[in-house]
């Protein structure tokens, strides 16, 4: 066997393959299902149907469809794009979404790795996306993507720093970087307990991830009205598949586990209540997941969008004093609150 | 030209207490509350202006949460359909016979998208030492669709009524010079044409004064005798096909059925010592030479035997044949229907018009009407326009 | 290079971050002419506005029109008013029968004929549920230019009761071609009262929903409130008209100063605001949408009985003359200049069009505004294409 194999210890190399390959398949799969519960949920919201049609029990196999159609489509890129930069956008962002899913828990042992620094691995890796933006934006040759590059430069940098905050209160309450710790440590889930902060902190973070994903309130980036798909406009294909509409979709996916996991309570139920033992572990984590996708999604079709420069006020005005206050008062908690009341 | 409000006498409307449409039918909202406090309000535009603390957006939230759990009112075209009003302008659909080639209507197209040819005959006289009479004989008649803007002005000029409104819709080609119709399909579409549909209250008649502000109580939809129930029957037994949603024709409809064959009857018993005139074609298929005099007809029907009208207006004039008499049902309806759809597609008529030749029969079948030929033979020429066989017969 | 602080400013509000206020000390910017337009989704139509951007700063803004001129006043030329009734109801294509209403006025003015009653108040029925319908598409389509989506479909769902209504009685949903001189086509069929007056009540009462998403809204009221302000003396020299002008605090509604019809007979209000920004356009759309369902709730009650056409000659042949009409058409102010000559064609007619003056006073609304603004503003101009271009 040669070295680097053999060196190999806590992981057998064929089960690490395994677990990359159901990532690999999970993250295409939860992107169709997520889109499908989009189309759904905005179809009902909007006080119409949805996909009906294709797959025949009420289109179910719309998104499968929309997937196969995008794969068939040609292959343009304009001719006085930067081609290269222009080829690796989409790999820059979908590739880290794609390496957020390894730090996911479903249940407290269906994650792929539980990194030490779990955390700081979802902050820092969900940040690379902000890079290929601008790239796709510059290569493209046009001036909308242009301004929307430029803006979701702004904004991105901007969000950054709500979620990374409000993130280390977690932490902080947690008193670890490990997911899987920061569940333990949940008895009753950080939105409930302790009080306010763990509300106020799930907000912020909900506020940042949306901004992150340039999604309603905060899409100027991608403001379909005014500049088209922003960064993204030149995009056909698969190419548009892996840097707009599929990796939305999976960083949205990705972003409801992580909150799931973070402030909800993970796999375990939200109360330490007895007879919610019974539920297994990762169905409370679906459940979870699927209700921060569908808040996230109700918010994203009711509120227009905010203009650039209120954006940037609301971020540096204020979530980021307010998660400053948020870090002071976790602090203020975790050392002097008394033993009795931490669970 | 300024109007006395007190001069003029208005219809009431009762809908709002339900006494118009008999057994009321989808309840109407309700009249906006307090329709004087509506002024120019500019505080309400400061206070609307001011700002609030994310409460709005919670609102508007949970306005959009509510509709999450409502009733939805889509209809999944194309499995189901809309039931579209009489009047609705989708195909113009030909009647041959009735067509003298005057060319009003290639005239007034504003589109210039009717193509009509003709030619003259010389037709010997017919009689003993008469002249021989040139007539007008139609050799193409077609409506360019690609061109046509279906503003209905060739249905409304034409003098002999020989151009109807269809409410079809879905003929769309792929290829645009198979959306020339020409004189075949023009009139195949003329079975799917629907009667015109009755006139709502205060509406003057053709040929009538002007009643008197009609009492709610004898103001239930002025039911006319066959082409209503026909639509109705259609329309009722075809539920998948045309899904009633909150259509209000087709509320109207029904209940327009269930009053109309008790007055009918009482009318049609108080004036039958007068002579009733021939009338044109069969009964279940559309009358629509026929359509002013049985709009004639309706406000009389309703009155029961009320005076309320002048005498004048007593006079009768019935819309139709005489009402064939029910003969025991020989066929299976569906059968019936089944059998003509098959004909139909093999003698390669659009699914339309195969659809609606379909159900005519079954409704014949229905109601014990024998199939056949019209009780006005359409082989022997009417007098004045000649037909293919007036051609054989002269010759 | 100019710079932003030399430019005059207009259409903007004081309470959000001005470009002067950040400063870029010596940094040289480079301005970009951004073309927004022709084909764009936030334009009502063919629209070209040659927009050079300093930044996200809108330092000139220039409308280009004439995409989707179809020739209008020469095709009338060659056409009788029957035929005209057609080709005019597409002009603005959101108001149907509006925009044939003034012609005929024109024509019955001119020939001297008399409408009977209850054809005036049919008019007046269907003018008002084609302002509903005008209304309601622009609370649609202004909501989905901001970014709320959700609000298009309940307007368009409103709209299709007061559509099928409509296409009981004309047999079109959005041409008509329902006026002859003298009153309209034909008689409307048995269920059209009650189909409008459910169409019309449903709009009522859902709009308080309406208002709760949008007006209340504080990212709406954020991105509008303040922005686009159009001056009062600014809309009058452009001849701005309708619900634009009356949300710049004009106080101008041709319903009210000169009645056609028989809308003197009716109890409503014209609501004006004070302010002129997007928000004001906006409130004034919506409560004109109320006051509109007013009028069809009165007319329907007041309704005479009568015939629906007067006493007409088979042909329509104005005698030699020449009358301006205009009538309140839901974007504003449409005017029918008529010189006829005797013929069955009328000679000339100029069109007067309120979205040709509304749009023509949009360079002086869009400068200094940010690029985002811009769509707002336009979103907040009701125009529609056909009426600018004919």
């Amino acid at each position: 066997m040669p070295d680097f194999i053999a060196n190999f210890e806590l992981t057998p190399w064929w089960i690490l393959g395994i677990k990359l390959a159901v990532v690999l398949t999970i993250v295409p799969l939860g992107s169709l299902i997520g889109g499908y519960a989009l189309h759904k949920e905005l179809g009902h919201l909007q006080h119409r149907l949805g996909p009906m049609h294709a797959g025949g029990f009420h289109g179910w196999a719309q998104t499968l469809a929309d997937g196969i159609k995008f794969i068939l489509k040609e292959d343009i890129i304009p001719a006085k794009a930067d081609a290269p930069v222009f080829k690796f956008a989409p790999v820059m962002i979908y590739v880290p979404i794609v390496l957020l899913y390894t730090v996911i828990p479903v249940d407290s042992k269906l994650i792929v790795e539980d990194l030490d620094v779990g955390l700081f691995f979802l902050l820092a890796v969900g940040s690379i996306p902000v890079i290929g933006t601008l790239m796709a934006a510059w290569s493209s040759a046009n001036k909308y993507a242009l301004i929307g590059g430029l803006r979701a430069a702004a904004q991105l940098i901007a969000y950054e720093l709500p979620i990374v905050l409000s993130a280390a209160v977690v932490a902080m309450l947690a008193g670890s970087l490990s997911v899987i710790d920061i569940v333990e440590a949940q008895n009753w889930a950080f939105v409930i307990w302790p009080p306010g902060i763990g509300l106020i902190a799930f907000l912020i973070f909900l506020a940042g991830a949306m901004a992150e994903m340039t999604m309603p309130p905060f899409d100027m980036p991608i403001a379909e009205s005014e500049i088209i798909t922003g960064p993204f406009t030149e995009y056909t294909g698969m190419r548009f598949i892996f840097s707009f509409f599929g990796a939305e979709m999976a960083h949205v996916v990705a972003f409801a586990g992580i909150a799931a996991t973070l402030f909800l309570g993970g796999y375990k139920p939200i109360v330490p209540l007895e007879f919610l033992e019974v539920i297994p572990g990762f169905v409370w984590f679906l459940l979870k997941t699927m209700f921060m996708f569908f808040l996230m999604t109700w918010i994203r079709f009711t509120l227009p969008r905010l203009r650039e420069d209120q954006l940037q006020k609301f971020a540096w005005k204020y979530l980021i004093p307010a998660s400053l206050v948020l870090i002071l008062a976790a602090g203020a908690w975790v050392l002097y609150a008394p033993e009795a009341l931490w669970h | 030209m300024a109007l006395d409000s007190k001069d003029i006498k208005g219809v009431r409307s009762a809908y709002d207490e339900g006494k118009l449409v008999p057994g009321g039918g989808d309840a109407l909202p309700p009249p906006p509350a307090n329709p004087g406090s509506l002024h120019i309000d500019h505080d309400k535009l400061r206070k609307q202006r001011k700002t609030t603390f994310g409460i709005g957006l919670l609102k508007g939230m949970a306005v959009t949460i509510k509709h999450l759990f409502m009733r939805n009112t889509v209809i999944e075209y194309p499995d189901e359909k809309q039931d579209l009003s009489p009047r609705t302008r989708g195909v113009i659909a030909l009647k041959e016979e009735n067509c003298t080639v005057c060319m009003l209507c290639a005239r007034e197209c504003p589109d210039w998208c009717i193509y009509i040819d003709s030619h003259k005959e010389t037709l010997p006289a017919k009689r003993e030492g008469g002249r021989p009479r040139k007539r007008n004989v139609l050799d193409r008649f077609a409506i360019d669709y690609a061109l046509c803007m279906y503003c209905g002005i060739c249905v409304e000029v034409c003098p002999y009524d020989a151009l109807f409104w269809s409410r079809e819709f879905e003929y769309a080609e792929y290829d645009i010079r198979e959306l020339t119709h020409e004189k075949e399909r023009l009139s195949d579409w003329m079975a799917t044409v629907l009667p015109p549909p009755e006139l709502e209250l205060g509406a003057e008649l053709p040929g009538q004064p002007s009643p008197v502000a009609a009492e709610p109580a004898a103001a239930a939809p002025a039911p006319a005798a066959a082409p209503a129930p026909a639509a109705t029957g259609t329309t009722a037994q075809s539920p998948s096909e045309r899904v009633e949603k909150e259509s209000a024709p087709s509320a109207a409809a029904p209940a327009a059925a269930s009053t109309p064959a008790k007055p009918d009857k009482a009318a049609g018993g108080a004036a039958s010592a007068e002579p009733r005139p021939e009338a044109s074609d069969g009964v279940a298929s559309t009358p629509p030479g026929t359509a002013e005099s049985r709009e004639q007809k309706a406000p009389l029907s309703t009155q029961e035997g009320e005076s309320a009208l002048p005498e004048a207006a007593q006079v009768r004039v019935p819309a139709e044949a005489p009402r064939p008499v029910a003969l025991e049902k020989t066929e299976d309806p569906q059968a019936v229907y089944d059998k003509v759809l098959q004909e139909q597609k093999d003698k390669g008529s659009s699914p339309q018009v195969a659809e609606a030749r379909a159900k005519v029969a079954r409704v014949k079948a229905e109601r014990g009407i024998k199939r056949g030929p019209t009780p006005v033979e359409v082989d022997k020429p009417v007098p004045s326009a000649p037909t293919k066989h007036s051609e054989e017969e002269s010759s | 290079m100019a710079k932003v602080e030399d430019v005059p400013l207009g259409g903007r509000g004081t309470d959000v971050l001005w470009p002067d206020e950040i400063s870029t000390g010596d940094l040289e910017t480079q301005e970009m002419v951004l073309n927004v337009g022709p084909q764009h989704p936030a334009t009502h139509g063919v629209f070209r506005l040659l927009a050079t951007i300093d930044g996200e700063v809108l330092v000139d803004a220039d409308p280009i029109i004439g995409y989707m001129h179809r020739g209008y006043e020469k095709l009338v030329e060659a056409r009788d008013y029957r035929q005209i009734t057609q080709l005019v109801s597409r002009m603005d294509w959101l108001s149907g029968i509006n925009n044939e209403l003034p012609m005929w006025l024109a024509v019955e003015k001119l020939m001297e004929i008399e409408v009977p009653p209850r054809a005036q108040y049919m008019r007046v029925i269907m003018c008002e549920m084609n302002r509903i319908l005008n209304h309601l598409m622009f609370f649609a389509s202004f909501g989905a230019e901001l970014g709320a989506i959700t609000p298009t479909f309940y307007a368009f769902r409103e709209r299709e009761d007061i559509q099928y209504a409509l296409e009981m009685a004309t047999g079109g949903r959005m041409h008509f071609g329902f006026m002859r001189a003298g009153g309209l086509k034909e008689d409307v069929p048995a269920g059209f009262y009650r189909q409008t007056l459910k169409g019309v009540r449903q709009v009522i009462e859902r709009l308080d929903q309406y208002e709760n998403l949008l007006i209340g809204n504080e990212i709406f009221k954020e991105r509008t409130i303040g922005i686009g302000v159009l001056n009062k003396e600014d809309a009058q020299s452009f001849g701005v008209t309708g619900p634009i002008a009356r949300g710049s605090d004009i106080d101008a509604d041709v319903r009210k100063d000169e009645p056609y019809l028989v809308y003197d007979q009716f109890d409503f209000n014209v609501h004006t605001a004070p302010n002129g920004d997007c928000f004001d356009r906006f409130w004034v759309l919506l409560h004109e949408v109320v006051e509109s369902a007013r009028i069809v709730e009165q007319a329907i009650e007041a309704l005479p009985s009568g015939p629906i056409l007067g006493k007409v000659p088979r042909v329509i042949q104005p005698p030699p003359g020449e009358v301006y009409v205009r009538t309140e058409n839901p974007l504003g102010e449409l005017g029918f200049y008529l010189i006829s000559d005797g013929d069955k064609n009328p000679y000339r007619m100029k069109i007067r069009t309120p979205s040709y003056n509304n749009v023509s006073v949009l360079p002086v609304v869009l400068k200094n505004t940010f690029v985002a603004d811009m769509i707002a503003i336009l979103g907040s101009f009701f125009f529609v294409l056909g009426d600018i271009d004919r």
